[in-house]
């Protein structure tokens, strides 16, 4: 550990290049999955919303609207039927509104509708369901979501192609950065590294400080940039939570797991770390083995 | 022990360093190379050292064939070789102990036997009270000095030295001579040098070359070309 931070103490500008650079790559990735994380948790939850929503004129009895359900449940198009009855309607806007005594007095159950909430097993499904649930008798509004989820889906789907595309561009010009600096450095050690080769020195033991400086950077950038976003994160926490208010939780599906993104977890904190933390060390992993290769081929005539 | 048998040499353009040389270096003898320049005698040291590889013919050196290509081997024969430069190639950046060192961290001995090592090569050469001496601070035979600990360090049975005394007065050159008699009996030394003093007065055996080829192979002999 001590010759490593005199090797880079000895070196405080290009140290200080590698630092800058990987700090602005894992900073804006870092950014970039934190914000796709948030969006595609908004988009699970928005999907978990019903999808369609029927309201029935008030002279619709529950038997013809427990037929509606019926009816939508044999389709096999449907995941689940929420029935509505005017009294469950009436607690719900009971609850919602419990704070304002007016708003209470003025409603009564009857003035209410009663509703099915339908949740499709496919986002496909939704015209279909919506333009049966149009057709039934005595209908009073339908409600479908199908627009709002797809654009979402749509910009989910945009925004992952530009930061993948950002990443990678990111990405190439931090390790041709990082390779040009390190072989600076090289060129400054190139008359020991040609007295260790010729003393047998293997090339993973002329690599290994030039390796052990770019994890070393890589670790301590990404534990730098981490800490200034953790910052930052909290220093808005009120902002965003005013902003989400009414989302419980958001959460990013990972199969069989599933991590909460909102409120931020141990494990969703932890697991950034660790990516952060990897992805920096590779980057600066990666670019020194590419400016170190060639230099360590022996060459012979 | 070092062999070549019938080893030509070609640099690109057609150029012929070394043409059907052949001789056998024992263990622990002491060999000069004599020649003018451009005669082959850093061609010589460069293929022992592994830098080069012959295109015609075979070079052995401690039963490793040369022409192999493959790297750990190279690696692992130069690890028994020491070499000695005209022009030192001592690290600036590191004092005299980091420099010997250096071939003793590559072979992953334990700080405390490479500190041994070195204290006892130091005072070999005569420098142990320069251990902590960066090479600014040093003269021009105080550093052939430490290059020649460098290749004494450690588990380095062949000494190869290319001029090692080209660019010393004839007093230092003596004192780095006197260093090389004191270790001759358990290191193979071969040295490429123009100086006929030395090689007149040290009585050893004595390759001749002229043109890449090799004209004299006298035991105990003068310099002639």
């Amino acid at each position: 550990m001590k010759q490593l931070l005199t090797a880079l103490r000895r070196t405080p500008y290009q140290t200080l290049a590698v630092f800058s650079s990987l700090f602005l790559t894992l900073f804006l990735s870092l950014f970039l999955i934190f914000f796709l994380n948030f969006l595609y948790g908004l988009l699970g939850y928005i999907e978990s919303r019903p999808q369609v929503t029927i309201y029935f004129q008030n002279e619709v009895s529950e038997e013809s609207i427990l037929k509606v359900k019926g009816e939508l449940e044999q389709t096999g198009k449907v995941e689940s039927v929420k029935y509505i009855s005017k009294n469950d309607a009436y607690a719900l806007y009971k609850n919602l509104n419990k704070d304002n005594p007016l708003l209470l007095e003025m409603v009564s159950p009857d003035i209410l509708p009663a509703s099915l909430e339908i949740f499709a097993k496919k986002p496909a499904y939704l015209p279909e369901i919506a333009t049966y649930l149009n057709t039934v008798t005595g209908k009073d509004e339908v409600n479908f979501q199908k627009n709002v989820v797809d654009k979402l889906l749509s910009l989910t789907s945009v925004i992952r192609a530009m930061s993948l595309g950002f990443f990678v561009f990111l990405m190439s010009t931090t390790i041709i950065i990082l390779t040009t600096i390190t072989h600076f450095k090289i060129a400054l050690k190139k008359d020991e590294i040609e007295l260790l080769r010729l003393m047998g020195a293997s090339a993973g033991y002329v690599r290994k400080p030039f390796m052990d400086q770019a994890l070393f950077l890589g670790f301590i950038t990404s534990t730098v940039v981490y800490m200034l976003f953790g910052g930052i994160f909290f220093f808005l926490y009120p902002s965003i939570r005013g902003y989400l208010s009414g989302v419980q939780s958001l959460f990013v599906d990972l199969g069989p797991y599933k991590l909460t993104v909102w409120p931020i977890s141990i494990e969703y904190a932890g697991g950034l770390y660790i990516l952060l933390t990897g992805f920096g060390m590779c980057i600066a992993g990666l670019a020194t083995y590419f400016a170190t290769h060639k230099y360590l081929i022996i060459q012979r005539g | 022990m070092i062999q070549f048998e019938i080893v030509t040499k070609m640099y690109p353009l057609g150029v012929a360093a070394l043409d059907g040389v052949s001789f056998v270096i024992d263990r622990n003898e002491f060999t000069f190379l004599v020649g003018t320049s451009g005669a082959g005698k850093t061609t010589i040291l460069n293929l022992i050292l592994g830098d080069l590889y012959p295109n015609v013919g075979t070079v052995i050196v401690n039963d490793i064939d040369i022409s192999s290509k493959k790297n750990d081997q190279i690696e692992e024969l130069r690890k028994h070789i020491g070499v000695v430069f005209q022009d030192f190639k001592i690290l600036h950046d590191k004092d005299v102990f980091e420099n010997i060192a250096l071939g003793l961290y590559i072979q992953k001995l334990s700080l405390k036997k490479i500190k041994e090592q070195v204290r006892e090569v130091l005072t070999l050469v005569g420098l142990q009270d320069r251990e902590r001496y960066f090479p600014v601070q040093l003269s021009a035979g105080e550093l052939q000095r430490v290059a020649i600990a460098r290749a004494l360090c450690g588990d380095r049975h062949i000494i190869l030295a290319d001029e090692p005394t080209g660019n010393l007065d004839p007093k230092t050159t003596w004192d780095i001579m006197k260093i090389f008699k004191k270790v001759e009996t358990h290191k193979t030394i071969i040295i490429a040098t123009h100086n006929t003093d030395i090689v007149n007065s040290m009585k050893k055996r004595v390759l001749v070359l002229k043109k890449g080829k090799l004209i004299k192979d006298v035991q105990k002999g003068g310099y002639e070309l």
